[in-house]
């Protein structure tokens, strides 16, 4: 394996720093600090593209931090599938960060602006490093650093229900960082290594002679992943976290922070635990069947919504349930899907709180039954809204066809029906809950009531860039799917 | 009788896990936010003594090393891990006991059943 260039690093470094100079900056120059904060972000990545072509170029690359080699030092792995996700994560918080440049003049007290934009910044950083990191331990650290900051990203909105959502979001990861840490000692005791490559080979010795410990530390891990990434039964924090947050914290957080636990999962499952421990006990399948369910009743459970931010809450607990679905079908056509869906998701949940955010600026409406009529006040977010609405039933020319496509490709090829359905289930749930708010928005009869104030061009400019990422992997999907093949025919 | 005999060489296994439970089981049921940080502490705690105790080898040294001299060394990383999990586990008792405060100044209570119900009647 070739060792990188210090890009790797350097995106994690450059966002560190911003972390630290933009509350500093905002005392003296509060322009300065957001464009601190701007040029950092687009320098991650313009670096996470260097990274694609380098991988592209030379296949899978390694850094060894502070120059230790594994398994002593911490090891980054710069690998397609890592590359993919470090573009995702860097990519769609810099759309994010476009958006909330405006929109937390709105929403947050002046003072505290500056704060936000550090840990806006602290966020970013430890979902990059968690994407590249190859050290289990390492991997705990970002782990608490993205929790402290994604809970932090709640609160900071001064009022008495976000402190409510960020206390429970905080006690329920910190189960899930306990389970984590204590999966990873169950696994140290065995193989004496936290290096991932290290541990699959120490772990495919230790299977016969320690199984006890192995599999507790599996059951550990889909406890710690699955209340991080809302999985089914351990999803009860995210619903009033993500509704109750900031707009674009919202967005970060149903559009990134779960998704990067289920990332984290999926490359524990494929680069930690080895093929015969997947083998011996069914972890798949009880991933699957989470995740099924999980589809079904984030649906079921978004349709009883009459808040907009709290019915797009927990429809991401479905939409992050097909991510699951992916992994448990184990199957490569199914995690193509699932993998897809990460980006897909990523897109259209973040347009879709950003129009919600983009409706409260100017009219403050959050129940669902006022917005009778908002159509043809604010066309542009009500027309993001729509797109998003098609991606999320999976309507074709949009995102959201592409990854259950897959997903339904791969139940097939596995010959499991039943997922088939339930994927087809949810699409048609998902039109009966999100049909009826553009149905409403565009056609009503009646005029939209209250007072409208215009949305400021660089957030509408935001919208138009969502929808048009929308479509785009909605068409333009061949090269990324070939890119997904090419990497998961080495897990199999 | 042999898991007898192991679990009484081991105990020091047996405790963190009885700590565990113990930790997770009140941060999950008990409605007070204090005892929830208290417990959330526990459970880290515990997590640390099993992560130590790997390290610990029966009558082992600190990993000096002397030329010439026959020693077992004990493992010195699990020690240098925890260290960082600490650091980490205070700043998230912090932050947490920071967020008390203010529901505490908003709501005026900080047991979770009685904010429900306060958000209930909203």
């Amino acid at each position: 394996m070739e060792s990188a260039g210090h890009q790797p690093v350097l995106i994690i470094v450059t966002l560190l720093i911003s972390a630290f100079l933009s509350p500093l900056l905002y005392r003296w120059r509060k322009f300065l600090s957001g464009m601190v904060l701007l040029a950092a972000l687009t320098g991650a990545f313009v670096t996470a593209l260097t990274l694609l072509g380098q991988v592209a170029r030379s296949g899978e690359l390694s850094y060894y931090l502070g120059n230790w080699p594994p398994p002593w030092g911490i090891e980054l792995v710069i690998d397609p599938l890592r590359v993919y996700m470090l573009l995702v994560v860097t990519g769609v918080s810099l759309w994010i960060f476009v958006y909330a440049l405006r929109d937390l003049e709105h929403e947050l007290h002046h003072d505290v602006i500056g704060w936000y934009y550090s840990l806006y910044a602290l966020l970013v950083a430890s979902m990059s490093a968690m994407t590249l990191t190859n050290d289990l331990f390492n991997l705990f650290v970002l782990m608490e650093i993205c929790a402290i900051s994604a809970c932090a990203i709640i609160t900071i909105k001064d009022k008495r229900e976000c402190l409510e959502a960020g206390f429970k979001y905080l006690i329920m990861s910190a189960m899930g960082t306990g389970c984590f840490l204590l999966g990873v000692a169950m696994i140290y005791m065995v193989t004496g290594y936290l290096n991932f490559s290290f541990i699959q080979t120490g772990l495919a010795a230790a299977l016969s002679e320690y199984p006890l410990n192995i599999f507790t530390a599996a059951a550990l891990f889909i406890v710690a992943f699955g209340t991080k990434a809302a999985l089914f039964p351990l999803h009860v924090w995210l619903p009033d976290a993500h509704a109750s947050a900031p707009s674009p914290s919202s967005a970060m957080l149903s559009g990134l922070v779960i998704k990067i636990y289920a990332f984290a999962l999926f490359m524990i499952f494929y680069r930690v635990f080895p093929r015969s421990l997947l083998d011996a006990i069914p972890l798949n399948e009880i991933i699957l069947w989470l995740g099924a369910m999980g589809v079904m009743f984030g649906s079921i459970y978004a349709m009883l919504q009459t808040d907009l931010k709290k019915m797009l809450a927990y429809s991401s607990i479905g939409q992050i349930a097909f991510i699951f679905m992916g992994i448990g079908l184990d199957q490569p056509l199914a995690l193509t899907g699932g993998l897809y869906h990460i980006m897909v998701h990523a897109f259209t949940k973040s347009m879709l709180f950003m129009s919600a955010g983009a409706i409260i600026y100017s009219t403050g409406v959050r129940r669902i039954s006022d917005l009778a009529g908002i159509g043809r006040v604010l066309p542009i977010p009500l027309l993001a809204f729509t797109i998003g609405s098609a991606s999320m039933i999976g309507l074709p020319g949009t995102g959201g066809l592409i990854s259950k496509w897959y997903l339904a490709l791969g139940a097939l090829e596995t010959g499991r029906i039943f997922f088939l359905l339930v994927i087809l289930a949810s699409s048609l749930l998902n039109a009966i809950y999100y049909m009826p708010i553009v149905i409403n928005a565009f056609m009503s009869g009646d005029e939209f009531k209250e007072k409208v104030k215009t949305v400021p061009p660089s957030m509408q400019a935001t919208l138009v860039v969502g929808i048009l990422l929308v479509v785009i992997s909605g068409i333009f999907s061949r090269q990324i799917i070939v890119l997904f093949e090419q990497a998961l025919t080495s897990l199999y | 009788m042999e898991t007898v005999s192991r679990l009484t060489e081991n105990y020091f296994y047996l405790v963190a896990i009885i700590l565990f439970v113990i930790g997770t089981h009140t941060m999950l049921t008990h409605s007070n936010m204090i005892k929830k940080v208290i417990a959330m502490n526990i459970m880290d705690s515990s997590v640390f003594l099993l992560f130590v105790a790997i390290g610990y080898t029966h009558g082992a040294q600190a990993p000096i090393i002397r030329d010439g001299a026959d020693i077992v060394y004990a493992n010195p990383l699990p020690g240098a891990l925890i260290v960082t999990g600490i650091v980490v586990a205070v700043s998230v008792t912090a932050y947490a006991l920071s967020i008390i405060v203010k529901i505490q100044r908003s709501y005026g209570t900080i047991d979770c059943d009685e904010i429900c119900e306060l958000r209930s009647d909203d």
